[in-house]
């Protein structure tokens, strides 16, 4: 079935960028830049892969890029202590001009865009063979084997190992992590860094395996759609990887819907996957399991918090 | 979820003594992000001393250069208004894009259905429309937050991403102008149109609006028991809440509050500089407006000021475009770099 | 006869913000014994400890254990030099189990799987030696404040301590678990630690401590061995000159029985007496009326068919340990709660009707026990703070504008008044010590008359000559006729002010003791849900 190959292909950009934000909320830090350093990533790697004819190249550097963007985040937020959200709002602000700027710079004003190649499909031996499950699951690029075999380990990280328990313990009450004797600031810089990383390589996927190119609206809000899919999915990985294929599932249904034009205006089909997160929305909120000290910084000398 | 306030500044009155030291950072970091432009300039190999005085000077040098900032000011400084309003009760409102756009739509649709309406019927509608149609844009994330606790900073974005489409689809399927190459509408009535102060340059009289607009929220914010209810609410929901504040219910009219603001800039586009509906026309409005509102830390009074110097700088890129070939976003990266000094400032002087 | 010194802190200096919290502090500690941090708030004796810790870096001085010379920087350290420490306030992840809030930060075993049963097994055998009985299971939101602070304490004990801090560990007990508390911790001396035991409370002191150490102001103003001065001797220490110990409400039991009723008082037909507040209080109008409360929090009851009367000229305290329903009920009363069934009424009229705007109008004053989370704008300047509840009506505002001349005329006289130290009306809140904020909320409660106080722990953190100030506030309040809910888990405070005593127990007033039949004993065993 085409649309379920093209669901795991989607689900991608969503589990990626859903894992940051969820890595760096499980110590405190909340990541609201997801959309900027995507963006950047899909420049960056773009730019690298064009530039050096290696696809590889510019996965690796749009990844320190974004790695850079979560560094800055830890910086401000955990060592100067401030704002998580205005800090993220300005990491996204720059990381938006600094993806334009890249790309006008490098490339100009082009009447034809450049292309690099896309990323092909990497049969996994033997399990393709299966009828149908094969072809949608284990024919693809390995960037989608990457994301499921990441929210595994991930659950596993958190929940079966000691170094997982840790993790939350900051997340939930990091003077008494401290207190214990847990590094806060490290496992809060070490976080934000990964989940940098991982939203920029989301970013960087855009271009590698949809287009070839890249254009300054490429990211289309599903950076902002992360974060609700972390919401959605409670802050943890197994359900985050569950619902990016819901959110995937939208989006591959919008775009389909509108090619075989139903008669419905298709503008009000693109519109489909925002409603249909608002609406989502809704009810993750209710019920959504936060860690305790999400979007709070923590000083351990501060006498009063 | 988090409670801290974001800034001191927009709770104090304002006192006149210290001016020169409140100044101080900003000056600072302007200086500081134009530096650290300068050399990203001169390493691509342009001319940075022309960089520069095409960037702050492009506005002062003709007539026009000085229109076409007040044209670009009037947007940014109702943009930055929409963000800050919620923002002194802690909410983020990152809609003001949408908002503007569903506020030109509202205008459109009734400059162009009631065109035989005389002016003084007419043009006060227009506008109010806008208004209208933007609170209610603003009414949706804050009925959100307020019923389901939906995190207003998803909702606001989301919102801004489906008015995309609805501007897509009004300019090519309901009120298409079929002459023109870009997704367009036909135009408003003149009946609807702002009258113009000066003709040429042509400057409009959406200027003194959203002066007036912007005098009346700063005396709310500081002079009112509402406004001090709002940043009351910013400050520590649960304390005002204990205090017999009804934090969640201000929250949604802050909301609505920076809705209608957000899309009365989207009418006065429409009134008075474009005249009908073009698809890209809210630019990049909605970034610069919350960085001015960053910049301004929320102090609704500083937020004129920084907004005009932001329209500065937005007319100089273009210019230095078009005259130098340097990328416009270059002064976008100035504009973030000054943000991010302005915060420092604020760190360095904890210290 | 010399005790070895297991622990010698000297010449310890700490400023915050500029203000001296400790001025070059010696401090000794001798191998097994307990040894007694005593002062006011505000002394720094947590300072202190939390210097020892390593969660705060001193300024100036040295730490010298066992001998040797040790730099200690974080808790990490602390713990390697085995070192431990029960906070006051006690830092526990509520969704997490016992065992999985004691083990984080000590030695991993194996990176990649995580066995909590091992962990688990230790936990239970310390729990049986030191008579710390407690289920490794168990998640923390289950368990009552006794229970929590064991599990505080086997932190400690897990990564073997020898030394151990204890910071004002009978907060949240009874007098029964208090007397428990004081065998638990005589086991760990016996069993080779040595104990610092942080209060402010001379008799706990005196109970079962075999050193004390008295701060005052930042400095060591006393090391003696219990029985080398008098009660006297050690009080003066914790005061100073400042306080005349006579005259103290505190210190002299003086109190509600001492207090004369005013004039106007002793006029009404129905008050006979002058004096005792024991007496007649029947006969008053009651002006607040709780009728057969009920709250429920997340699908648990917790206020339960709970009923009182305070009347005009009365502080009527609440009893309890945290936790069994006073914020709730505190909330309820505010009007900031709804209430699942029953109703309380104000000045005759429904709560649920006013709301907790037309409370505060109405002439009712808040003091929450939170502070910093229900009461205080960090954001906002001090007027703004002051005016908090009061900034809808006259003389702060008109006409729904408000009057910043009149806010800051005012804000400066409750600024002199209530001695809150400030650069003034328009410094930043955050900025203010905790003791100042407290003084803040203490200010907008008494700044406007009001008929009826409310006050939820409001001597909390204060030092001694505040905590005098506010205890003489509501004496006051009592002789001019108003009415007081004295909400408090400090039974000295209780007891010294209170005409009746109602005790809490799971959301239940379980007792109600007037003055004159005031009995601790019987008071703890009501917090323990024991009913006569």
């Amino acid at each position: 079935m085409i649309f379920a190959k093209l669901v795991m292909l989607s689900i991608v950009p969503y589990v990626l960028a859903g894992q940051g934000t969820m890595l760096g909320g499980r110590t405190g830090l909340f990541n609201v830049a997801q959309e900027g350093i995507m963006l950047l990533g899909a420049s960056v790697g773009f730019l690298g892969g064009y530039l050096t004819g290696n696809v590889w190249i510019g996965i690796a550097l749009a990844v320190g890029v974004g790695g850079l963007a979560g560094l800055a985040l830890a910086y401000f937020t955990t060592s100067l202590k401030m704002n998580q959200f205005v800090i993220g709002l300005a990491i996204f602000f720059f990381c938006v001009g600094l993806a334009s700027l890249l790309y006008k710079v490098i490339i100009g004003v082009t009447l034809v865009p450049p292309l690099i190649s896309t990323l092909p499909g990497i049969p996994v031996p033997g399990l393709s063979r299966i009828p149908l499950l094969g072809e949608i699951f284990f024919v693809q690029n390995w960037l989608v084997y990457f994301a499921i075999v990441l929210s595994a380990a991930l659950y596993w990280l958190l929940y079966r190992t000691r170094l997982g328990l840790e993790l939350r313990s900051v997340g939930e009450n990091p003077k008494a992590a401290d207190s214990l004797g847990v590094n806060t600031t490290r496992m809060r810089y070490v976080t934000a860094i990964i989940g940098g990383m991982l939203m920029a390589l989301a970013g960087a996927y855009l271009p590698m395996v949809y287009t070839g190119t890249y254009t300054a609206d490429m990211v289309k809000g599903r950076g902002w759609l992360a974060i609700a899919l972390t919401f959605f999915g409670g802050w943890s990985p197994h359900l985050i990887f569950f619902g990016a294929l819901f959110f995937a599932g939208i989006e591959v249904l919008a775009f389909r819907v509108q090619v075989g034009g139903r008669g419905i205006p298709y503008q009000f089909l693109l519109m489909l996957p925002y409603l249909a997160t608002l609406l989502v929305m809704m009810f993750a909120f209710r019920r959504a399991r936060v860690p305790a000290f999400l979007g709070q910084n923590y000083d351990r000398e501060k006498r009063y918090q | 979820m988090n409670q801290q306030l974001v800034f001191e500044r927009q709770v104090k009155p304002f006192f006149v003594g210290g001016l020169i030291r409140k100044i101080l950072p900003y000056v600072l970091a302007i200086i500081a992000s134009l530096a650290a432009a300068g050399l990203f300039i001169a390493a691509m190999g342009f001319d940075v001393w022309h960089a520069y005085v095409t960037i702050l000077g492009t506005s002062f040098r003709t007539p026009n250069g000085f229109v076409q900032t007040l044209l670009k000011f009037v947007p940014l400084l109702l943009q930055a208004l929409a963000f800050t309003v919620p923002l002194a009760a802690g909410k983020f409102n990152i809609g003001g894009e949408g908002q503007m756009i569903v506020g030109a739509i509202g205008a459109t649709a009734i400059g162009i259905l009631l065109k035989d309406l005389p002016a003084p019927v007419l043009l006060p509608l227009v506008i109010l429309a806008g208004v209208g149609l933007g609170a209610f844009w603003g009414l949706i994330p804050g009925w959100l937050l307020y019923r389901y606790r939906v995190n207003e900073i998803l909702s606001t974005v989301l919102l801004n991403f489906v008015s995309f489409q609805l501007l897509n689809y009004i300019a090519t399927e309901v009120w298409a102008d079929s002459a023109a190459g870009h997704p367009t509408t036909v135009p408003i009535a003149a009946a609807g149109q702002l009258p113009m102060l000066i003709g040429n340059p042509p400057l409009n009289a959406g200027i003194i609006l959203a002066l007036a607009v912007a005098a009346g929220i700063y005396i709310f914010t500081s002079r009112t028991v509402g406004g001090y209810e709002l940043i009351a609410t910013g400050a520590n929901p649960r304390a005002a809440q204990v205090f017999g504040i009804d934090g969640r219910k201000l929250s949604l009219l802050a909301l609505v509050l920076g809705g209608a603001l957000a899309g009365l800039s989207g009418s006065i586009e429409i009134a008075g500089v474009q005249h009908r509906l073009i698809e890209g026309m809210q630019s990049n409005y909605l970034l610069l407006g919350i960085i001015i509102g960053l910049i301004a830390k929320g102090n609704n009074l500083a937020v004129p000021f920084v907004a005009f110097f932001i329209a500065v700088l937005e007319v100089g890129a273009s210019a230095m475009q078009r005259t130098l070939m340097i990328p416009g976003e270059m002064v976008f990266i100035v504009e973030a770099l000054v943000l991010l000094f302005v915060l420092l400032s604020d760190v360095i002087r904890r210290r | 006869m010399t005790n070895t010194a297991v622990l010698e802190m000297r010449g310890v200096c700490k400023a915050f913000d500029g203000l001296l919290a400790l001025d070059h502090v010696d401090f000794r500690l001798g191998a097994g014994e307990i040894h007694g941090l005593l002062g006011g708030n505000g002394a720094g004796k947590t300072t202190l400890m939390n210097i020892l810790y390593g969660l705060y870096r001193a300024d100036a001085g040295e730490i010298i254990l066992r001998g040797q010379k040790v730099d200690i920087r974080s808790p990490k350290d602390a713990i390697e030099h085995h070192i431990g420490m029960v906070h006051q306030h006690f830092l526990q992840v509520e969704s997490f189990t016992v065992a999985e809030n004691i083990v984080p930060g000590t030695p991993i075993k194996n990176i990649l799987r995580l066995d909590l049963k091992e962990a688990a097994a230790r936990i239970a055998a310390l729990g049986e030696k030191f008579g710390l009985s407690i289920d490794p299971a168990a998640r923390i939101e289950d368990l009552s404040m006794g229970a929590r602070q064991r599990v505080e304490i086997l932190k400690a004990l897990y990564r073997g301590a020898q030394i151990l801090i204890l910071d004002e560990p009978t907060t949240n007990l009874t007098p029964q678990e208090v007397d428990s508390l004081f065998h638990i911790v005589r086991a760990m001396v016996r069993e080779g630690m040595s104990v610092v035991f942080i209060t402010h409370k001379l008799r706990e002191v005196l109970a079962v401590c075999d050193r004390i150490t008295v701060l005052r102001d930042g400095r060591n103003v006393l090391t003696l061995r219990r029985d080398d001065a008098t009660e006297e001797e050690f009080v003066r220490a914790m005061v100073g000159e400042n306080l005349d110990i006579r005259r103290s409400i505190i210190f002299s039991g003086r109190a509600t029985a001492d207090t004369p009723l005013s004039p106007r008082l002793k006029k009404e037909p129905n008050s006979p007496h002058s004096q005792g507040a024991g007496e007649a209080i029947s006969g008053r109008t009651p002006v607040l009326q709780v009728e057969g409360l009920n709250v429920l929090e997340g699908g648990v009851p917790v206020v339960r068919q709970c009923s009182f009367n305070v009347r005009s000229a009365e502080i009527f305290g609440i009893a309890g340990v945290a936790g069994n329903g006073q914020l709730p009920l505190a909330e309820v009363v505010m009007g900031i709660r709804p209430a699942t069934q029953g109703r309380v009424l104000v000045f005759g009229q429904d709560v649920a009707a006013i709301g907790t705007a037309g409370l505060l109008a109405m002439g009712v004053a808040y003091v929450p026990e939170d502070r910093l989370r229900d009461g205080f704008l960090p954001g906002a300047n001090v007027a703004q703070n002051l005016i908090l509840g009061s900034h809808r009506d006259a003389p702060y505002a008109r006409g729904g504008f408000l009057d910043w001349k009149t806010i800051f005329r005012v804000s400066h006289d409750l600024i002199a008044q209530y001695n809150i130290r400030t650069a003034g009306p328009a410094e930043t809140g955050g900025n203010l010590s905790g003791g100042n904020i407290q003084r803040v909320l203490i200010a907008r409660a008494f700044a406007r008359p009001a008929r009826l106080l409310v006050a939820h722990n409001p001597t909390r953190g204060l030092d001694i000559p505040s905590t005098e100030f506010v205890y003489s506030k509501l004496l006051e309040r009592k002789a001019h006729g108003d009415a007081t809910l004295l909400i408090s888990e400090d039974l000295d405070e209780l007891l010294l002010l209170s005409d009746r005593i109602g005790v809490i127990y799971k959301g239940e007033i379980v007792g109600v003791l007037e003055r004159g039949a005031f009995d601790r004993q019987a008071l703890g065993r009501l917090m323990s849900g024991v009913r006569t």
